[in-house]
């Protein structure tokens, strides 16, 4: 009785050490040539996601793959974490970042980006009963606004409006979503989001309660990085996108997923 | 409602996967290595006993997200890769390993020292001394910790989102995220329950088993 049991335990071990030799194999053998490894936050809906079956879909997983099969590569999704990107990028766990990643100065110390394919605004949204109009009405009011994104960085381009805000900077939460729950909650009066995102928070939600400035803080645009020594994979994705643009398959693509709205 | 919390269902559950994967494997590895962290931490052989205080101090004393992002992106730069999977656990093994070592010498130390002597006039040698007499009532002590550790382990398996791996909590949001609903995360909630309501129960019934003085 004692015996099976600590036979069972060992080989349990055995099993699970097994198990782990098989991963390690696995890493080894990724060399493959017309393979490339894309990383992606698989939570940034409509950019990149899973749907109710698990599946990855999203605006940049229909780019990709049209751009890569034209070439005759294979894409691989891995899912990583964001503030992980370019650590994940340049040890070579990735290839390429795609994921509504925007093009930014410190960005471009890092990685290389290929021509910008998508322009994205940083929109201000209230509700829709708010008395909010202009940025000069955000003085005073409690501002949301997500940690570490390139929204950040945008409304600091204007620091004098950032200082009006109540308490003299943004509330920062880990997600947009969060922010959003906070506007509807009534404990902030205003987020401050890229409009890629907003649209697709306030599509899904009823679009009747809230409310988008015409005022925003500047736009951004979206790009695709890589690592520098990466040339001839940057050259094909630049040219590829622009015959897509050509033939009219972006266009497809961008009204599948961005067609209900205005812009 | 109940139509919405189907459609959930199967990524949800494919979460509760990969949490199980690094939960069990886990489990299995660090409590043996465990054992071994606390004779090694009581070895009278000071250097080795010194080393695994250090070993302790580092995995304990440290946040284990930390860990992991140094195993899986800080250890390839000195040329040691490992896979998303394989890294995991081998932060999780080497930290709870550190934890049960702590749970399993103050077991051991418990032991009343007449206990060895006694042993030893039976001629009983120091490896079946330990094995036969000492261990099972170790295990007797230290169940309820142990129990404790487990339950903590449940949770912390969600700390494998840094490099990208899709657990149960990572399943919650995304769908959380998607359908900009709570829903999601209250099924995760309720999956984390169930999962530690079982563990908790699994416990009890060990307890039980091992309370032969009673």
């Amino acid at each position: 009785m004692k015996g099976k049991k600590i036979f069972i335990l060992f080989a349990l071990l055995v099993l699970s050490i097994f198990s782990l030799v098989g991963c390690a194999k696995k890493a080894v053998s990724g060399g493959e040539s017309k393979t490339v490894i894309m990383g992606l936050d698989d939570t940034f809906a409509p950019m990149g996601f899973r749907d109710e079956n698990g599946e990855l879909v999203g605006f940049d997983i229909d780019l990709a793959r049209e751009v890569f099969g034209r070439n005759g590569y294979e894409v691989q999704f891995q899912p990583i974490d964001w503030s992980m990107k370019e650590t994940e990028l340049n040890s070579g766990n990735i290839d390429l970042i795609w994921n509504g990643y925007s093009i930014t100065e410190e960005r471009k110390e890092k990685v290389a980006f290929t021509d910008p394919y998508l322009e994205n605004r940083q929109i201000i949204i209230t509700l829709a009963d708010s008395d909010i109009s202009s940025k000069s009405d955000l003085a005073g009011k409690k501002v949301a606004v997500q940690n570490g994104s390139s929204t950040l960085d945008a409304i600091y381009k204007e620091p004098e409006i950032v200082e009006s805000f109540d308490g003299g900077e943004p509330v920062l939460f880990d997600t947009n979503h969060e922010a959003f729950m906070d506007l509807e909650a009534g404990r902030v009066d205003a987020v401050v989001s890229d409009e890629v995102l907003a649209r697709y928070y306030i599509q899904q939600k009823n679009p009747e309660d809230y409310r988008i400035l015409d005022e925003d803080f500047g736009s951004e645009e979206y790009g695709i990085g890589l690592r520098k020594e990466d040339k001839e994979l940057l050259e094909m994705i630049n040219s590829t996108l622009n015959e897509m643009r050509e033939d009219g398959s972006f266009d497809e693509i961008y009204e599948k997923w961005f067609g209900d709205n205005d812009k | 409602m109940l139509s919405y919390i189907l459609t959930l269902l199967p990524s949800i559950l494919e979460g509760l996967v990969m949490t199980l994967k690094v939960f069990f494997v886990t489990l299995v590895l660090s409590i043996p290595l465990g054992v071994i962290v606390s004779i090694f931490r009581l070895s009278r052989f000071k250097p080795l006993s010194k080393i695994t205080e250090l070993y302790i101090w580092v995995m304990r004393g440290s946040p284990l997200m930390l860990q992991i992002v140094f195993i899986f992106f800080g250890l390839p730069i000195v040329g040691i890769a490992f896979d998303r999977f394989t890294a995991v656990i081998i932060a999780f093994v080497l930290n709870y390993a550190a934890y049960f070592g702590e749970i399993f010498r103050g077991g051991i130390e418990s032991i009343d020292r007449g206990q060895y002597e006694a042993a030893k006039v039976l001629g009983l040698s120091p490896y079946r001394t330990f094995m036969r007499i000492i261990l099972p009532q170790v295990i007797k002590i230290v169940l309820p910790s142990i129990s404790n550790e487990v339950i903590t382990l449940v949770k912390d398996t969600s700390l494998v989102y840094i490099v990208g791996l899709g657990e149960l909590l990572r399943a919650g949001k995304i769908a959380s995220i998607r359908d900009v609903s709570l829903v999601p995360l209250v099924l995760v909630t309720v999956a984390y329950l169930l999962l530690t309501a079982i563990f908790t129960v699994a416990f009890n019934k060990i307890e039980k088993r091992y309370s032969y003085y009673e």
